[in-house]
C-alpha cells in the first residue's frame, strides 16, 4: 500500500495497519481518519506523548503462541494515580492484540468478545458500574476484577482503532487470577470491548526490534 | 521520543531527573526529601520535608549488574516490623522491569514480584509445585523513603506482611487496603552484591545482637499470639496454686480463748486454746480481736506447746490503734484485729499460750493514778478474743507466686510496648 501524506502538514503518514481508522501524524500530532475510499480527514490534534522509558516502540514484534504480532500504535492513558501505555498489535494471522504496560510488567491480550455476554460484564456494557472482586469465567478460566480505572487519553502515536483526542475517556476493568491470566474490559464512547490474555515479563514475549533507550543496553537475553 | 524527564522540586527548587519516566508515580526529592506526586505533567507537592533521607547501604542512582542485567537503584526504603529494621532498594532496568534488593540482618535477598500468585492457605502456600510454610505475619511500617516509586508511597505507610519459606527461599505477601502483592525472595551473598554495587558497610542495617530482650521481642511466627498464651498459662497456674493451697490448708479445727490485760502492767501469760494438727505439717492461724481502745498497743507473743514433747513454736502478733490530730486534720491508724500465721507446725496436740502486754501511747498511764474517765476502775484493761485454727491460707505466698508467674509475660509485654 502506498504511503499517505498528512492532510495537515504534508508529512508522510505511513499506513501500518490498513484495518485501523485512525493514525497520528508523527510530525504535527494531527489525528487523521482514513475513510473507506482512501479519503483522509484531519479530525483534531493529539497531545504530545509524555517522556517515558518504555522498551516498546512502533515496529516492535512480540511472539505469542508462535505467532508474531507487530506494534502499530500506542495510546497513553492517565488516571488519578498514574498513567500507562497500551500498544496495539496486529498479528500475521490478522488477530489484534493490546499490550498493556504496568509496573514493568506486560499484559498481552487478544479480543475475546464472547465474555461480553456474561451477565456481570453485560451489565457493565450497558453502562453500569463494575463491582470490584466480581468473578467471571472466560475461556474456562475464572478471573476476578482487581482494578477499575477511569482513564483519560494522554496522547497517541501510530495507527489505532479509536480517536485519541484530548478528552477521550474510557473505563478499564482488569481481571486476573492466580495463574497469571488477564482479562481487560474497556468501555468508551464507541462501545465495550473485552480482551483476554496473560501477564508476562518482557522476556516472556520473546520480543524483537525493541527500542534502544539512551543510557541503557538491551540485556543479552532480550537482544 | 525523549527518555529523560527532568522536574523541579516545588519545595526546594532542586532539579531531579526521573529515571523510570512513565512508570514513576511518587518521588522523594533527593535534596530535601519532600514527597512529590509526579504521576502527571504538573508536579504536585504531597508532603514537604527539610532533609532527604540519607545513609542507605546503597545510594539511589547507583548502577550494578546482577543476574547478567544492569540495574539502577531508583528508590530506597527503610522499613521496620517490631524491632526488626531493614532497607529495601528498588532496582530498575527499562527492559527487565523492577526488582528488589533487601538488606536485613547483614544478609541480602533479591526479590521479584510474582505474576502467578501462590495458592493461598493460612499456614502454607504452594507455588509452582512447591510448598512454603508461614514464617512470620506482622505489620510492616515504612519509616523513610528516598527516590522514585511506581506506586503511591510515603513515610509511615503500613502493610500487613507475611513471609512463607521453603529452605532459604521466601515468598512475601504484602496486603494493603488496595491490593495484595507477592514477591519471591532468594538469598544472594553479600560478596556478590558488593561486586555489583558499592555498599556502605556502616549504613547496613545491623545484625541483631543476640541479647535476651531480642528473644522477647521477636519470636518468629509467634510474635502475635504467644504473649496471650503466656498470660493464660500464668493465670491457670495461679488458679491451680490457689486450689492446692486451699486443699493443703485443711482440715480445720478451731479453739477459742479470751484474755484481759491491764494497760501498763507487766506481760501476763494466758492459755487461749488447744488445737490438734492431724497432718504431718500444717499451718496454724491465730486471729485476735480486741475491744475498742485508742492509743494503745498490745504485744502478743504466741507459743504453741506440744503436749507430748513440750517443745514450743513461737510467733508474734500485735493489735494497735491510734488516733490524733495534726496539720492534715484528724487521723487514725491501726486495727483492733490481727492475724498471725504459723507455718510448718508438725503433727501433734498443742496448747496455745499468749504472753500479752498492753501499753499506752505516747506513754503508759501512771500506775495508781486515777483516771478521771474511769475513777472507780481498777486500772484500764484491754479485752482480747482469740480464735486459733489449724489450716490457713497464706495470701503472702499466693501473691508472691502471682508476681513470679506474671513477671515473665509482664516484662515481655512491657518490652514490646515500650519499643
Amino acid at each position: 500500500m502506498a504511503d499517505l501524506t498528512c492532510p495537515s502538514c504534508g508529512a508522510a503518514l505511513p499506513v501500518r495497519d490498513p484495518g485501523l481508522p485512525y493514525s497520528t501524524c508523527a510530525y504535527c500530532q494531527t489525528l487523521v481518519r482514513r475513510g473507506e475510499a482512501g479519503s483522509l480527514e484531519a479530525v483534531g490534534t493529539v497531545a504530545v506523548l509524555p517522556a517515558d522509558v518504555s522498551p516498546i516502540q512502533i515496529g516492535t514484534v512480540v511472539n505469542r503462541d508462535g505467532i508474531a504480532a507487530t506494534v502499530v500504535g500506542r495510546v497513553r492513558w492517565g488516571w488519578t494515580d498514574g498513567s500507562w501505555n497500551e500498544w496495539f498489535l496486529r498479528a500475521a494471522d490478522g488477530r489484534a492484540f493490546w499490550l498493556g504496560e504496568a509496573m514493568g510488567m506486560y499484559m498481552l491480550t487478544s479480543e475475546y468478545p464472547r465474555v461480553l455476554g456474561v451477565p456481570a460484564i453485560f451489565n457493565f456494557v450497558q453502562g453500569n458500574p463494575m463491582a470490584r472482586d466480581c468473578t467471571v469465567k472466560a475461556d474456562g478460566k475464572w478471573l476476578t476484577a482487581t482494578d477499575i480505572k477511569e482513564a483519560t487519553c494522554l496522547g497517541s502515536e501510530g495507527d489505532l482503532p479509536f480517536p485519541t483526542l484530548p478528552g477521550w475517556t474510557m473505563t478499564n476493568v482488569d481481571f486476573r487470577n492466580a495463574a497469571g491470566d488477564a482479562l481487560s474490559v474497556q468501555r468508551d464512547a464507541d462501545g465495550t470491548t473485552a480482551w483476554l490474555g496473560v501477564w508476562s515479563n518482557l522476556a516472556g514475549l520473546k520480543p524483537a526490534n525493541l527500542r534502544q533507550i539512551e543510557g541503557w543496553s538491551i540485556p543479552r537475553a532480550l537482544a | 521520543m525523549t527518555t529523560a524527564r527532568a522536574i523541579t522540586c516545588p519545595s526546594c527548587g532542586g532539579t531531579i531527573e526521573i529515571r523510570a519516566a512513565g512508570y514513576t508515580v511518587t518521588l522523594a526529592c533527593r535534596y530535601c526529601g519532600s514527597l512529590l506526586d509526579v504521576a502527571h505533567e504538573d508536579v504536585r507537592l504531597i508532603t514537604a520535608y527539610r532533609r532527604a533521607a540519607k545513609n542507605f547501604a546503597i545510594p539511589p542512582g547507583a548502577r550494578g549488574t546482577l543476574f547478567d542485567v544492569e540495574w539502577e537503584v531508583i528508590g530506597a526504603l527503610r522499613r521496620r516490623s517490631g524491632s526488626a529494621l531493614w532497607q529495601e532498594f528498588l532496582l530498575f532496568n527499562p527492559y527487565s522491569g523492577y526488582r528488589w534488593l533487601v538488606a536485613a540482618d547483614g544478609e541480602w535477598q533479591f526479590g521479584t514480584m510474582l505474576l502467578d500468585r501462590p495458592e493461598d492457605d493460612r499456614l502454607a502456600v504452594s507455588w509452582r509445585g512447591r510448598s512454603f510454610a508461614l514464617e512470620d505475619d506482622a505489620e510492616i511500617e515504612t519509616t523513610t523513603v528516598v527516590g522514585e516509586f511506581y506506586w503511591r508511597t510515603a513515610r509511615g505507610d503500613k502493610v500487613q506482611g507475611a513471609t512463607f519459606a521453603n529452605g532459604r527461599e521466601q515468598l512475601s505477601r504484602e496486603t494493603s487496603a488496595d491490593e495484595v502483592t507477592w514477591t519471591q525472595l532468594i538469598p544472594v551473598t553479600a560478596e556478590w552484591v558488593e561486586e555489583a554495587f558499592t555498599v556502605e558497610q556502616r549504613h547496613m542495617p545491623r545484625a541483631p545482637r543476640p541479647d535476651l530482650t531480642e528473644g522477647f521481642r521477636k519470636a518468629p511466627g509467634m510474635a502475635e499470639d504467644d504473649l496471650g498464651k503466656m498470660f493464660l498459662i500464668a493465670l491457670a497456674s495461679l488458679v491451680l496454686i490457689l486450689m492446692v493451697q486451699v486443699f493443703l490448708s485443711g482440715p480445720r479445727a478451731c479453739s477459742d480463748g479470751r484474755a484481759t490485760v491491764e494497760v501498763g502492767a507487766a506481760t501476763s501469760t494466758h492459755r487461749i486454746g488447744t488445737i490438734e494438727v492431724r497432718r504431718p505439717w500444717q499451718l496454724v492461724t491465730i486471729v485476735v480481736d480486741s475491744d475498742s481502745f485508742t492509743n494503745r498497743w498490745v504485744d502478743l507473743d504466741y507459743s504453741l506447746v506440744n503436749r507430748q514433747t513440750q517443745q514450743s513454736i513461737d510467733a508474734y502478733g500485735i493489735v494497735e490503734f491510734y488516733t490524733g490530730t495534726d496539720s492534715d486534720g484528724p487521723w487514725s491508724e491501726g486495727s483492733h484485729h490481727a492475724e498471725t500465721l504459723i507455718s510448718q507446725v508438725p503433727r501433734g496436740t498443742y496448747d496455745v499460750y499468749v504472753d500479752a502486754g498492753a501499753h499506752g501511747w505516747p506513754s503508759d498511764p501512771t500506775p495508781g493514778s486515777i483516771d478521771p474517765a474511769n475513777p472507780w476502775g481498777q486500772g484500764e484493761t484491754v479485752a482480747l478474743w482469740f480464735n486459733s485454727c489449724t489450716g490457713g491460707f497464706s495470701w503472702g505466698m499466693f501473691w508472691l507466686m502471682a508476681a513470679l508467674l506474671f513477671s515473665v509475660p509482664g516484662v515481655i509485654f512491657w518490652w514490646r510496648h515500650d519499643s
